[in-house]
Order: C-alpha cells, then sequence, then structure tokens
C-alpha cells in the first residue's frame, strides 16, 4: 500500500498550496457528508472508475513461508461505481431494519499526505480513518483503517478514482462493517 | 440450575431464553457439547503441504492443524506444555517448527518437544522431553475433506455421527471426484450473541429471509428463490423442503437446481457451469440429487456449529466466547474443477453478501445480540421463546433420508436442532446419546417411523 511513499523523499512532489488545500478540503467534506448519510452526493464525488477495496487482514508470521492463497485472501470492500451503488441501494431501501433508529456515526480523518500523483491531474493521497460508531443502546464502537487514495481534478473539482483500505483488525470487533470508510 | 428436561419443550416448540444467557448452563454445554462432538477445523485444502498449519478452536480450546511431512494431518492443543502459553499466534502458515514465546520450548511439526533451552545447564539434561509433548487432540478423522477432531474416546466414528446426512452432504462435497476446496482468508467477526442462535437461524430459519434481508434481497437478487418474495408477502411451500432427524445434523434445501445462484448480481457463469456439468453430476448423485439438490440454495447444518450454504457458498464456523459472545469465521466453498473465473466470482459474492461488511450479515448481527440481551433480564430469563410454526406436519418422503417439512419456511429444523442440544445435555457419557436417522435409506420401507418431536 505504499507505493509513492516507496520512492525516495527527494523524488516526491508537493502539489501547489492551493491545490493541497483543496484536497484536503474535499476530504474533511466527504467524511462529512458520509457522516450526514447524504449518499447520492457522495457517489457524485466519485470518478466512474472508482476501484474502491479493502482485503481481509490475517495475522501471519513476518517469516511465513508458505505459498500465497491463490484466489487472495479475498476483499471486505472490492467495489465499482454499480457496487457501491448498490450498498447505498440498500441503505437507501427504508428496509434495513439495523439503521433505524439510525446510527450516530463521526468520521476522523488524520495523518494526511498529499502528493502530486501519477498523472499531472492527479494528488495520492495517504490518511488515517477512524470511525467511530454509536449504536444500540450504550454500545461504541471504532474501526481504524489505513487509507491510500487517488484523487483527479476534473471540471467539476476533485473526484475520488482510487482508494485502498487497510483495516487495523483481523477479528472485526463490530457486528457489521455497514459503513463506507 | 434447571434441568435440561425443563429448559426446552418439544411438544411446544419452546425454550427458555436462560439457554442463551446462562453461566452454568453455557459450561456444561463446554463439557458435554463441545468437548463430546465432532468439532469441524480445517479443510484439507487449506493446508496442502508438510509444514502447512491452521490455527482455531474447539468450544474455547485453541487448536493447532498441522500437515505433517509423510501428509498426513494431526492436530495439538495450541499451548506450550511448559507453562501453559499460546504457542502459534499466526492465523496460519508454514513452519519447520514452533518456538514458544514464553522461555523458547521449541515443538516439531509431529507435536514433539525438540528443544529445551538450557536443557544441559538448567535441568540437568534430566528432563524427560516425551512427557512433554504437545496434547494431541483425541480423535481427528476427515470427511470428503472436511477434517474433524473430537475430545471424546466414546464417541461414535465420524461417518456414524453424520449419519444419513452425508447423502446430503455428498451433493455439495462429492458432486465431482476431485471434490471441493475453501478459498480465501479467514474472515473473523466478533458477535455478541449466544452461538445457537445463528446456527438456529441458518439451520432453519426460511422464515427471516424476506422480512430481515429484504433490503439486501432488493439490492442483490437476479432469481428466484421457492417463489419467495421480498417482505414476506408470499411463499411456496412446494419449492423446497426442511430435513432433519438425522443425529441433529439438518438441511433446508429449495429444489429448483439453480437457485443457490439467485443472489448473485450476475449469475451467468455459474448457471452456464451447473448446465455444463448437470448430466456427469447426475450421473453420480443420481437424478433427485443432481437435478433437483445440486445447484440449489441449500443450508447444509453439522451439529453443533459448521454450516455452509453451497450456491452461495459460503461456509462457516462459531466458536462461543462464553454464553454472550462467539467469534464468527466464513471462507467460500468452491468445487475444485469450477473455472478459476467462476471461484473468483464466488469469493467476491461471498464477501459482498456474507464477510464483514456482506449485505446480509449485516442485517442478521443485531438481531441475533438482542434476542441474546432479551435473555439476560431478571424477567426475561424466565420467559420462553418459541420455535412452533407448522409442529407435527412433517414426515416421509419416499427415496429420501429424514423427517421431513414441507418448505424452506418451517421451524422444524431448529426444533431438532433444540432436541439434539437437549439430548446431549441431559446425556453423562456418549452411551446414552441417543443416535437416530429417520427414514433411513438402509431401513426398508416398513420399519421406517416417522417421529415429530
Ligand atoms: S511457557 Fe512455553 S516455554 Fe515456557
Ligand atoms: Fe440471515
Amino acid at each position: 500500500m505504499n507505493s509513492a511513499l516507496s520512492k525516495p523523499l527527494e523524488a516526491r512532489v508537493m502539489l501547489a498550496v492551493e491545490k493541497h488545500l483543496a484536497v484536503q478540503q474535499q476530504l474533511f467534506y466527504e467524511a462529512r457528508i458520509l457522516d450526514e448519510e447524504r449518499f447520492d452526493e457522495w457517489l457524485s464525488l466519485l470518478t466512474d472508475d472508482i476501484r474502491y477495496r479493502m482485503p481481509v487482514t490475517e495475522r501471519r508470521f513476518r517469516k511465513d513461508r508458505s505459498a500465497p492463497l491463490a484466489f487472495g485472501g479475498g476483499y471486505i470492500f472490492d467495489e465499482n461505481k454499480v457496487r457501491l451503488g448498490m450498498r447505498i441501494g440498500r441503505l437507501q431501501s427504508g428496509l434495513v431494519w439495523a439503521e433505524d433508529p439510525r446510527n450516530m456515526v463521526r468520521r476522523m480523518i488524520n495523518n494526511i499526505e498529499i502528493w502530486q500523483g501519477a498523472e499531472a491531474n492527479e494528488a495520492e493521497v495517504y490518511s488515517v480513518v477512524t470511525i467511530h460508531r454509536s449504536r444500540i443502546d450504550g454500545e461504541e464502537k471504532q474501526f481504524v483503517a489505513g487509507r491510500r487514495d487517488i484523487w483527479r481534478e476534473t471540471d467539476q473539482g476533485w473526484r475520488l478514482s482510487v482508494r485502498e483500505m487497510l483495516l487495523d483488525t483481523a477479528v472485526v470487533l463490530d457486528s457489521n462493517m455497514n459503513t463506507l470508510f | 440450575m434447571m434441568k435440561p428436561s425443563e429448559l426446552i419443550d418439544q411438544s411446544t416448540g419452546a425454550q427458555r431464553r436462560k439457554i442463551y444467557s446462562d453461566q452454568g448452563i453455557y459450561e456444561q454445554e463446554l463439557e458435554r457439547i463441545f468437548g463430546r462432538c465432532w468439532l469441524f477445523l480445517a479443510h484439507e485444502s487449506q493446508i496442502p503441504k508438510p509444514g502447512d498449519f491452521f490455527r482455531t478452536y474447539m468450544g474455547e480450546d485453541d487448536v493447532l492443524v498441522i500437515r505433517q511431512d509423510d501428509m498426513s494431518i494431526k492436530a495439538f492443543i495450541n499451548s506450550c506444555t511448559h507453562r501453559g502459553n499460546r504457542l502459534v499466534r499466526a492465523d496460519r502458515g508454514n513452519a519447520r517448527a514452533f518456538a514458544c514465546n514464553y522461555h523458547g520450548w521449541a515443538f516439531g511439526l509431529d507435536g514433539s518437544l525438540a528443544n529445551v533451552p538450557l536443557e544441559r545447564e538448567v535441568y540437568f539434561n534430566e528432563i524427560d522431553k516425551n512427557q512433554f509433548r504437545l496434547v494431541p487432540v483425541d480423535r481427528l478423522s476427515s470427511y470428503k475433506g472436511l477434517i474433524f477432531g473430537c475430545f471424546d474416546k466414546d464417541a461414535p466414528s465420524l461417518e456414524e455421527y453424520l449419519g444419513d446426512m452425508r447423502w446430503y452432504l455428498d451433493a455439495a462435497l462429492d458432486a465431482f471426484p476431485d471434490g471441493t476446496e475453501l478459498i480465501g482468508a479467514t474472515q473473523k467477526v466478533i458477535l455478541h450473541t449466544n452461538w445457537k442462535l445463528p446456527v438456529e437461524n441458518v439451520c432453519g430459519d426460511g422464515y427471516h429471509l424476506g422480512w430481515s434481508h429484504a433490503g439486501a434481497m432488493k439490492a442483490t437478487q437476479s432469481g428466484d428463490l421457492s417463489g419467495f418474495t421480498v417482505g414476506n408477502t408470499g411463499v411456496d411451500l412446494e419449492g423446497g423442503m426442511s430435513v432433519a432427524g438425522l443425529n441433529g445434523n439438518s438441511v433446508l434445501a429449495s429444489l429448483d437446481g439453480v437457485s443457490g445462484y439467485a443472489f448473485y448480481p450476475d449469475p451467468a457463469l455459474a448457471l452456464k457451469y451447473l448446465n455444463e456439468n448437470r448430466t456427469k453430476v447426475v450421473a453420480r448423485l443420481g437424478k433427485f440429487r443432481g437435478e433437483q439438490i445440486w445447484g440449489s440454495q441449500l443450508n447444509m447444518t453439522v451439529f453443533p456449529s459448521l454450516q455452509f450454504l453451497p450456491g452461495l457458498n459460503w461456509f462457516r464456523v462459531y466458536h462461543p466466547k462464553g454464553p454472550g459472545k462467539i467469534e464468527m469465521w466464513t471462507w467460500a466453498i468452491v468445487e475444485k474443477n469450477m473455472p478459476d473465473e467462476l471461484k473468483q466470482q464466488i469469493l467476491d459474492n461471498v464477501l459482498l453478501t456474507f464477510g464483514p461488511a456482506g449485505l446480509f450479515d449485516n442485517d442478521d448481527g443485531d438481531n441475533l445480540a438482542s434476542c441474546t440481551s432479551q435473555s439476560r433480564g431478571w424477567r426475561t430469563g424466565q420467559m420462553p421463546v418459541y420455535t412452533n410454526m407448522a409442529i407435527g406436519r412433517s414426515g416421509k418422503r419416499v427415496g429420501l433420508p429424514g423427517d421431513i417439512a414441507s418448505g424452506i419456511v418451517s421451524e422444524h429444523n431448529q426444533r431438532y436442532f433444540y432436541r439434539r442440544w437437549q439430548e446431549h445435555m441431559e446425556a453423562k457419557t456418549w452411551s446414552e446419546v441417543p443416535q437416530y436417522n429417520l427414514n433411513s435409506l438402509e431401513t426398508k420401507d416398513e420399519q421406517r417411523t416417522v417421529q415429530t418431536a
């Protein structure tokens, strides 16, 4: 997950200050509209070719000698725009009883790094997201994930085209991950 | 503590809610159910090479399953014989030996104590290393690729334990000579539920599908399931069956041969595979299983805690962590000779529907947790809950093992699950646990009896 970071520091290029701020602002804005369940607006922040992926995490020895899994570990999220639309369609169907009454969700975005991406109009963005959810009586749960994004500058502004997420737990501690990172 | 005979009333389908929250009952379950039954450990395909290991649980005991150099399989309690530290902390991998983190004792793949640091200096070479081998799981046996372990020397063989359930299991595990494999990483989720609630949900509860999962069904469904409709507004009882009375094991089956793939947004590849292989499977399994079971939406349950759904293709085991908590582990199960493209699609779809962020699983977790918490109160603890749907309406179907109720919306299988639970909880030893395979194909027709719980 550290393709840009594998470059030596001096080879990395920062964005111009205004662009840097615009991308950073976009991250916070995105977090807020998700907290506010403005899912259609969130969908419109994604490029049509969005890749949205989170692999299953496993605990392995550092010196593990076993062959990699034939089909990979699998992805908790491996979504394109159609599948994200399907998830949002479910949430908006009015038939998801676990979301009614609504869960209170707050996303915190930290450790933001913004670098010039591979294409001139792209930014490569690293961040850490903490999702705090208050569900059912007195139950508060937290997910922490590292993210690597590609944001693309378009006529409409900055749009998300890649999000790779790594969840920091091998055992998911909440009964569902019915949320977007 | 109430006696098991007072906790389940088979004539009314009632259970005392205490069975979901009482610590004493839970401890007795660890002894009489998890300490006695054959429990799923791993699939042979997960440890293909010498030195491959897989870490799992039997009840609350940590267990290590290891492929040996001669390709046989051994299983041990994953606990160092010195001071009891957990030996291996990785989920799986490959190793030549396992060194304990605490003082460095090292064990071989075969469980032997291979090395003790400072053996000469501090043990004066007097330690009998043979005495400190890893403790093996008492019994180990495989059925068509599935490795099971058992702590009870007196348990019947795995074949007897599965009983006539094998006839149904084979439609999923033995449709082809190459059998099946599990793919993907282990998806682990903590649920705050008693372990029996997810088992009863999957073993027989077709009732919740159309309601609990209405939103998910609307989003993913591409085909019909037994004339089933979103929102629980209609159901066709002729389209499926609930099969139980097989030593506590059970099947829920739709009977159309294709609906396993009804919850794939695009089932074209899977349907093509079913089409191309149907004749071969019919030749191997016979007409009924080949045409009406293979490819159908099926819920298979091996008592107490292994469940898998051929078609949707998830494969799952529940590990209890106290009366109100479990770890739920899920993989994708595929037939080995499926094309790679289809296997990949199945793994993707399992995660879309039943992974940690699965559209269906996300509906069930809170219901199971709430059924558990609603058994903890002073008043709720005394109250019953019911699985009383269609009592007395099951019977025999010619040519099929088990006591069978019509349709996949029934509480027939749940009643047999709780009946088995009660039989184990009442029995002090295996010899007191009744064995029954109702309407066995091995029995002559006139000897068959239909018992309703
Ligand atoms: S506890 Fe394992 S070496 Fe001492
Ligand atoms: Fe369900």
